[in-house]
């Protein structure tokens, strides 16, 4: 300060106060971190990246909202998480004709909405006709499409479906135009629940954000982008859950979750830390436990652009390219396995000798001539599509790298979900622009049909799942034959010639990977089940919290 | 100007690369007879002009719009997440106002000297750092090490505003999101406040009112400060004002259940009413904000008057 200034002073023992003060400000709390349960209660805390977009099992589409509905909502059969067998739900039996198109399914008794109402035949069939329903717009009525006059039903030919009677309170007869040997595995899915009536049919849509179910668990509130809390619901069919309250809390950065997990906000997280991060696993190691998922992750081919379209051996020489061992056991290690083909282990088809395509640079740099690009030579410019992601980044800029190998230069082009999806699939009429996208799947139901068909039969050409527009008549023959078979070992012989025609003959995908789930669990958290459906498979009522335990 | 930015925002939603009715469906996979549905239902498959005169006819009836994803109002979901904006904006402007105040005022007393440069290093920093990283460290020293704080969420059981929906959130965990967010704020109040303290300090009156025996701390707050203050106020203002809509990557590190999260995830699910409503909204917001400063000049500044001819 200069001598003749004239700004007035005051001591500077203030900036020292000030300081002082701001950092008070931060430390004076001293709260236990995250909401937590009271002391006798049983509560079991988890993670959703974001809010489900639904919670209307009719809308629902992806894992965060059946991660609710599936534990609010029941149907008539339910998936065993962890043995994927079908089990009673609502219906506690039922029979198949011997010409596997007629479903009889009869109800159990004291099944209960969670308002207190009887389960009857008549929501099965207001379900069932909701789900189909035009207007209801569900992204999954396919479901249900095998039935009888569901087709009329849906163009507004007819009043009812055919398919669909109600004999009596207690019993439902589901008949299909012709055997279709996933159905009753589709009608596990969340899609399919049984809702009382006089909730779903609100003009005021109430129950987008209060719904009711006759599940383990009642919904009790929503903050959005903040939680859902769920109650346990004395009248489950299945006896009251031993969790009280579950509380599922959206928290978005991964960071940010595994320092919430470790000051004990969680009590179950769906990310790891990462195994190189020492001092992460060193506090939170032994919770991590890890489990097969059933899921492929590829590289598709647009079929329908150049370089890719009738080129099989262009195709092969990007296989061979890809060095898959190193993507998952040196880059991205202790999660995913090297893929050999579509159909994951666990799943009936699944062929652990098909060959594949290992790494073989030699294999690649000669198909690639056969192809007629010699070194790569006279290859258009081709771009790798990947939704942003640091994941996919480093898998995306990986196979650029392995490709370069052999002499082909690709571009990495990063964009948000939104113009992704709408890159790689097109429209009906018009293929996507992208040449090459990263794409996984995760299977709906234990059946190599859930993945067979969506992706790659040419019913499904386009945006209705098969983005790279493979057609074959062969594989399609196999596909939609063993759709009409029941002998699960016929079944998957079938599908096992399918994959192979598709894998080695065709070679429409860059077979990257199948997926493995890393999950996170208290030591107290007991009952756990590591579902192959995934980490968000999770059925709470089989849950509980033994803290005194460990 | 609502006019303008309506038009701005439904060109700048429209020219988003992606299709609407496909994230409606659910994203990965979508039969072509339910993506048309879907674009019949909301109107996605008639002409640009037809669309952006509905949404123009809608904000003339103050209708915001229904989300596609969610099914329910926007001005509803606005409602929801507004406040634990709005709430963490102004902890945070009041603590970056008191704290730029303090650390500016003490700078200017202390020109030249240590204290000044500390001051001025810790202003830089408080700017220049990244508020997710910041958001990160802090979390890390004071909930992480130190357990002194939550980790991150709004918390589950803070008051209820009677007659409101509006939950407050647990006041501990407003404490990181809020400090992390003043501190950019904080940087520049206090620069501002420093450099309108240097300029008021050679003014006439500063010298007359210390002649007629005026206290330090008299002139210090009675003339030196409240004269410096329009420029401060304009600082406070217009960062409260970008705060509400500005304040993602905080929300996104803390988990904090605000509109700029909503916003930035609308986008991803090309959810367009959101996007638009949530947009014009912060708009409205930071017009009246730039209002509320300029009437605020009037109480500072006495001299200061508003009129209709020039």
């Amino acid at each position: 300060m200069h001598r003749d200034d004239p700004t007035p002073r005051v001591r500077p023992l203030a900036a020292a106060l000030l300081a002082v003060t701001l950092a008070s400000a931060a430390v004076t709390a001293c709260a236990p971190a995250g909401p937590a349960p009271k002391k006798e209660e049983q509560v079991f805390r988890f993670r959703l990246h974001e809010d489900p977009p639904t919670l209307d099992p009719a809308l629902s589409n992806d894992q965060f909202s059946e991660a609710v509905i599936l534990n609010v909502n029941r149907g008539l059969v339910e998936l065993d998480p962890l043995t994927l067998e079908i089990h009673p739900a609502v219906a506690d039996s039922w029979t198949i004709s011997p010409d596997n198109r007629v479903y009889t399914f009869h109800l159990r008794d004291g099944v209960r909405f969670h308002n207190d109402r009887a389960v009857t035949s008549q929501d099965v069939a207001y379900s069932f006709k909701r789900l189909l329903r035009k207007e209801t717009g569900s992204p999954r009525r396919f479901l249900l499409e095998p039935l009888e006059g569901a087709g009329e039903f849906i163009g507004g030919k007819s009043a009812d479906v055919k398919g669909l009677e109600t004999p009596d309170d207690r019993t439902v007869v589901l008949r299909l135009s012709k055997p279709f040997a996933p159905f009753l595995s589709q009608l596990t899915m969340a899609n399919a629940a049984i809702l009382p009536k006089e909730v779903y049919d609100d003009p005021g849509k109430a129950y987008l954000r209060a719904p009711v179910g006759c599940g383990p668990f009642r919904f009790a509130r929503w903050e959005q982008a903040n939680f859902i809390e769920l109650a346990a619901f004395g009248g489950y069919y299945g006896g009251r859950p031993a969790l009280d309250r579950v509380i599922i809390r959206m928290i978005e950065n991964r960071a940010s979750a595994l320092q919430e997990y470790i000051a004990g906000g969680l009590d179950s997280l769906d990310e790891t830390p990462s195994v190189t991060d020492t001092a992460m696993m060193e506090k939170i190691g032994k919770d991590v436990r890890k489990y097969p998922f059933i899921g492929t992750g590829y590289i598709g081919f647009n079929l329908a652009l150049p370089p890719f379209a009738g080129n099989p051996n262009l195709r092969k020489a990007f296989n061979y390219a890809v060095d898959k061992a190193y993507l998952w056991e040196v880059l991205s290690p202790g999660g995913n396995t090297p893929a050999n083909g579509i159909i994951p282990p666990g799943i009936p088809g699944h062929d652990a000798d098909l060959p594949g395509y290992p790494h073989d640079e030699a294999k690649a740099r000669s198909l690639l001539a056969k192809a007629g690009y010699p070194g790569g030579k006279g290859l258009p410019p081709i771009a790798l599509w990947v939704n942003t992601g640091e994941d996919n980044r480093k898998i995306a800029t990986q196979i650029q790298s392995d490709l370069k190998t052999i002499g082909v230069d690709i571009s990495i082009r990063e964009v948000d979900w939104g113009a992704y999806i709408s890159g790689v699939s097109g429209t009906a009429e018009k293929p996507g622009q992208a040449q090459m996208f990263r794409f996984g799947w995760y299977l709906d139901y234990p059946d190599a049909d859930a993945i067979l068909r969506p992706l790659l039969s040419s019913a499904n050409w386009g945006p209705a799942g098969n983005f790279g527009r493979y057609k074959n008549p062969a594989f399609d023959a196999l596909v939609d034959r063993a759709l009409s078979l029941t002998d699960p070992k016929e079944r998957a012989l079938l599908y096992g010639k399918a994959e192979k025609i598709a894998v080695m003959d065709d070679a429409v995908w860059i077979f990257l990977n199948y997926y493995q789930s890393e999950t996170l669990y208290k030591p107290y958290v007991k009952g756990v089940v590591l579902s192959p459906l995934g980490e968000f498979r999770l059925p709470l009522e089989r849950l509980r919290i033994e803290r005194d335990a460990i | 100007m609502l006019l303008a930015a309506a038009t701005l925002v439904w060109l700048f939603v429209f020219c988003l690369p992606g299709d609407p009715a496909r994230l409606i469906a659910g994203g990965r996979v979508a039969d072509p007879d339910v993506l048309s549905a879907i674009q019949k239902e909301w109107g996605l498959d008639r002409p640009a002009p037809l669309q952006y005169l509905t949404y123009l006819g809608k904000l003339l009836r103050l209708d915001l719009g229904t989300s596609y994803i969610q099914k329910r109002s926007v001005a509803s979901i606005i409602a929801e997440t507004f406040p634990a904006t709005f709430i963490l904006a102004i902890a945070a402007v009041l603590l970056a106002t008191v704290f730029g105040l303090g650390l500016g005022s003490i700078a200017a007393l202390n020109r030249g000297r240590l204290l000044d440069t500390l001051v001025l290093v810790l202003a830089l920093l408080g700017m220049s750092i990244p508020v997710f990283w910041l958001g990160l460290m802090l979390m890390l020293v004071f909930a992480a090490r130190l357990s002194w704080l939550p980790v991150l969420g709004y918390g589950m059981e803070g008051m209820v505003i009677p007659l409101t929906s509006i939950r407050l959130p647990e006041w501990d965990h407003l404490v990181l999101p809020a400090v992390t967010l003043s501190l950019v704020s904080m940087g520049a109040i206090a620069r501002i406040t420093r450099a309108s303290l240097v300029e008021a300090g050679t003014a006439d009156f500063l010298r007359t009112a210390r002649a007629k025996g005026a206290g330090a701390a008299r002139v210090f707050a009675r003339h030196a400060l409240q004269n410096a203050l329009i420029p401060v106020v304009t600082v406070v203002g217009l960062n409260f004002a970008s705060l509400l809509g500005g304040a993602v990557a905080t929300e996104y590190v803390f988990a904090w259940p605000g509109l700029g999260k909503t916003i930035v995830r609308a986008i991803g699910l090309r959810d367009l009413p959101v996007v638009e409503g949530c947009s014009l909204f912060l708009t409205a917001v930071f017009v009246l904000a730039s209002l509320g400063i300029d009437l605020l000049y009037l109480v500072l500044d006495p001299r200061i008057h508003y009129s209709s001819t020039a």
